[in-house]
């Protein structure tokens, strides 16, 4: 196992090491530079734009500019700056990170939480008017796009002022005593939360439901109940456990989605995420910024995967990576 | 159905049980000074005076991103910056004149060239270190620093003889700062006041260590950030908010010689959207818009009539909106040019050339109709980059070609254009038919409504334009360093002050942002060498009068020439809670908050 492990994160640096090179070129690729917003300026002269490009590397070609980002990297582990804030990338991206992953959390719970018994209530309730409706409802908000849901959600908050207008955390979140910051910071997360939620809900559901339909047909399920176990004890005891069992690799996966899956809530409802840093980077092409981002979010999106495969050798004690 | 979803997540959302909870406003209690004021104290001019407490919450698209003045190079962070570092001097946005900030006085010498400053005695940054002269030299140090460059560094240094020259100064005892420059320079009090004066005591160690540029970031303390205009930072919290507070040790005084600001704190909230910008401020989250579409003015008409806000308005805004030809000659050759030679088609060219063709094509444009459509009506006619709202340096006799087909007619057939083959686009002399492209930035919504207005116009003349709108920094790249565009259609923001002189880069020919033209070597027409010569007179004299004279002069001959088309100028209103005493919103950047540090809040309506 740990070999596995030790082999797979190995194989990470030269995908990573891809995904910069392509990066770079691709934000080398667009047009203009991070001087452009100040180049429009007619108070800023040709010698301050030189000097400016020559303290950001911009006067070097993109190759070089390239080698010495990597070189930093190898030698001192330095991601660069954002010439924006004259700061260490990361210094920059962390809160950001912590705000997204929060959010991610917080929308998987709602995932599971909701698809697990809600697809086992359709699943044994095969064919009624519960399961036709429950499904009803997750197809047609799968059909929703994020934007149009986040906006209803958004005009719902406005009409009835139950929930913040977006944010993370009300003004005076630091004079309230710790349940009360608590407090607010669920009714700033949960609309967000809800809407990157509610999207996956369908599909998690709809594969519950499959598999304990699937499982119940099994013969061991009707082995049980012909020694005359109650109904409960089948399907909870015996049938569910065997259900969740591809679910949890499921689960695995998705991970790898948590940092890039809530980028267009982020931008609705003023979440404070990785998403609105890069966004801005981009579009202020703040270079360092946006390779910074990417790598991050690649590398969560390879740490989720091998997690998944983990995860899958831990519960299925057929599957042995040694 | 929507009903059956939007009540099933109702439900999910038992959570939020105690709506409506928290987000009550700050308890008033009397305000005490705790401080003893300085010798020299500032008596700040107001309407009424005010009483201490409260705050204003106001939205920002962005979060600042440094709290180190002297490297500030955007609006989000220039907004907070402003109030919490103070210069020498500064400008009363109402009536665009210099006024003494930290400088109580200033003499100017008979030559023009040297200024010298008194400071105020006594004053202090908000850690309570007294204030001197030495820090104002530091300041400069820092702007005149060739490696960090400070963009505002420009005012500071002049072309003499082809050779940047920077002024000199100096601090001979520790209340008086000197400065001269080689030449007279009219915006002398405006460069100087660009410089914010930091505190030496706290960062001189990291400018003599090279690391000047990364301090006082975002992710510097508050308590740590050592202030010394009337606010001071409270919290940051990224892409959220930013709380600055007042600064203990302000020496601005109302009437009374009781110390400014008023408000306790002046939040600012990460709204990036503009719609959601106006959803808060309908909700009552913000205090104020300093940004409203002008399509959302009427409703705001309406609804200010509940008493709750105010909608001032606050007349033709500062900034302009205007589409040139693409007249730049290549510099060196290259896949696509030749150096030397015009940088579009030449035929394009021998059309943009000539000034009864850039005349044809603004007398076709029915500025009219563009104020009713895209402005809503909320727009008037401007004809330079000093609008009518500029009562400082705005003239009635800056006039260009107006809309009048018949004349467009006119000018068009006088330069051998006709429509030969009847299918309604006119060709020139050699058959050509008369098309080309305008640019403009897609993600501005006004503009774009212009373009296809304008295409409109034009097709009535019998010129074929194609509205074409871009990303903004691959347009930014065309008329920067590519030059591959036919015409384009921008705007230019206002500058503080704004003055004429600021827009030197714009109208001198060698100017980098010489829209149709960049960076000439030398004019390349008559005119343009008459308007160098003319704006170099209109910074080289500290006359108001002969100042207006020269710039009328400009605008002169660039509406005759027609190389700018001018477009309408929006008027602008803004609202505010009515709670707020003293609020005079002006065009100019820091629209509602400018004057912040006499803003108040009424008593008996905190309550909302």
């Amino acid at each position: 196992m740990r070999t596995y492990i030790l082999r797979r994160l190995l194989q990470t640096i030269p995908l990573l090491l891809g995904i910069s090179a392509l990066t770079f070129v691709l934000l080398q690729a667009a047009p203009g530079d991070f001087l452009n917003m100040m180049a429009e300026n007619p108070a800023i002269s040709a010698e301050t734009l030189e000097q400016m490009r020559k303290n950001f590397g911009l006067d070097r070609p993109w190759y070089v500019q390239y080698f010495v980002y990597l070189k930093n990297i190898f030698l001192h582990f330095d991601f660069g700056q954002s010439f924006s804030r004259h700061q260490p990338v990361f210094e920059v991206l962390k809160q950001g990170l912590a705000n997204t992953l929060l959010l991610a959390s917080a929308a998987m719970v709602i995932t599971w939480g909701l698809a697990i018994p809600l697809g086992v209530l359709a699943a044994v309730k095969q064919y009624s008017l519960q399961d036709k409706a429950l499904s009803l409802i997750a197809f047609v908000w799968l059909s929703i796009p994020e934007v149009l849901s986040g906006l209803l959600l958004l005009f719902l908050a406005a009409q009835t002022g139950w929930f913040p207008l977006g944010g993370m955390t009300s003004l005076d979140h630091d004079l309230m005593p710790p349940i009360q910051r608590f407090w607010d910071l669920l009714r700033h997360l949960a609309l967000p939360a809800l809407v990157v939620g509610l999207v996956p809900l369908a599909g998690r559901m709809r594969q519950m439901r499959g598999n304990l339909l699937d499982v119940l047909r099994l013969d061991y399920v009707t082995t049980a109940r012909a020694k005359g176990l109650d109904e409960h004890v089948v399907i909870y005891k015996h049938a569910l456990r065997n259900a969740l069992n591809p679910l949890i690799t499921l689960f695995g996966f998705t991970l790898g989605s948590l940092v890039s899956g809530s980028f267009v809530a982020e931008f609705i409802f003023s979440w404070p995420g990785l998403g609105s840093i890069t966004l801005e980077a981009l579009n202020t092409q703040d270079q360092y910024l946006v390779m910074g981002a990417v790598l991050m979010a690649s590398t969560v999106l390879v740490l989720g995967n091998l997690i998944a495969d983990l995860l899958l050798a831990v519960v299925d004690p057929r599957i042995s990576y040694d | 159905m929507r009903h059956r979803i939007v009540a099933a997540f109702a439900a999910l959302s038992l959570l939020a049980l105690i709506a409506g909870c928290g987000g009550g406003a700050a308890p008033r209690s009397a305000w005490v000074d705790s401080n003893p004021l300085p010798q020299d104290t500032m008596m700040t001019p107001m309407n009424e005076i005010g009483v201490h407490g409260g705050r204003f919450v106001i939205g920002a698209t962005s979060s600042p991103k440094t709290f180190n003045a002297l490297m500030a190079n955007e609006t989000s962070t220039t907004d907070v910056i402003r109030f919490m570092f103070v210069a020498l001097t500064d400008i009363d946005y109402k009536t665009q004149q210099d006024r003494p900030l930290l400088a109580k006085s200033w003499e100017v010498s008979p030559d023009g060239l040297t200024y010298t400053f008194h400071l105020r005695r006594g004053v202090r940054f908000s850690d309570g270190t007294p204030i001197t002269s030495a820090d104002v030299k530091f300041s400069f140090d820092v702007v005149m620093d060739q490696t960090l460059h400070p963009s505002m560094q420009d005012g500071l240094t002049m072309t003499v003889a082809g050779k940047r020259v920077a002024y000199t100064y100096s601090a001979p005892d520790s209340h008086t700062f000197v400065i001269s420059s080689p030449r007279v320079d009219a915006l002398m009090l405006a460069h100087v006041g660009s410089v914010y004066i930091m505190p030496r005591h706290s960062l001189i160690r990291a400018f003599e260590s090279g690391d000047y540029a990364s301090i006082y970031g975002t992710n510097t303390s508050p308590d740590s950030i050592v202030a010394s205009g009337p606010y001071r930072l409270k919290e940051y919290v990224h892409d959220q908010r930013t709380i600055i507070e007042r600064n203990p040790h302000w020496f601005g005084v109302d009437a009374n010689g009781q110390r400014l600001p008023y408000l306790d704190q002046i939040v600012y909230v990460v709204a990036k959207d503009q719609d959601v910008a106006a959803l808060r401020f309908e909700q009552g989250e913000l205090d104020g818009l300093d940004n409203v579409k002008p399509e959302n003015y009427a409703s705001y008409v309406d609804k200010a009539k509940g008493g709750d806000f105010v909608l001032h308005d606050i007349g033709p805004s500062f900034n302009t909106n205007f589409f040139w030809f693409n007249l730049n000659i290549a510099k060196q050759d290259g896949p696509d040019r030749k150096k030397g030679r015009p940088i579009v088609d030449a035929v394009k060219y021998s059309w943009f050339n000539q000034r009864d063709f850039r005349r044809a094509v603004s007398h076709a444009i029915d500025r009219e109709a563009l104020i009713k459509g895209p402005f809503q009506g909320f727009a008037i006619k401007g004809w330079s980059t000093m609008t009518p709202g500029n009562a400082r340096w705005h003239d009635p006799a800056f006039q260009g070609a107006d809309f009048d087909t018949a004349e467009s007619k006119k000018l068009l057939a006088g330069l051998g254009f006709a429509d030969k083959n009847g299918d309604g686009i006119l060709e020139d002399t050699k058959g050509n038919p008369i098309r080309f492209t305008m640019m403009t930035n897609g993600d501005n919504r006004i503009r774009v409504d212009m373009l296809n207005l304008i295409k409109d116009d034009l097709r009535k003349v019998g010129i074929d334009m194609l509205p074409t709108p871009l990303d903004f920094n691959t347009l930014v790249t065309k008329f920067r360093s590519d030059f591959t565009y036919e015409t384009a259609l921008l705007g230019l923001g206002s500058a503080v002050p704004s003055d004429p002189g600021m827009g030197m880069n714009v109208w001198k020919s060698s100017g980098l942002t010489h829209y149709w033209n960049a960076k000439q070597v030398t004019p390349a027409t008559p005119e343009e060498a008459r308007i160098d010569a003319l704006m170099e007179a209109n910074v080289g004299t500290s006359d108001y009068e002969e100042r207006r004279k020269s710039f009328r002069e400009v605008m002169a001959i660039v509406n005759d020439q027609a190389w700018v088309v001018w477009l309408p100028v929006q008027k602008m209103m803004l609202p505010v809670r009515s709670k707020f005493g003293n609020v005079d919103p002006s065009p100019m950047p820091h629209r509602i908050l400018w004057n912040a540090d006499v803003i108040y809040v009424k008593p008996g309506a905190g309550k909302r």
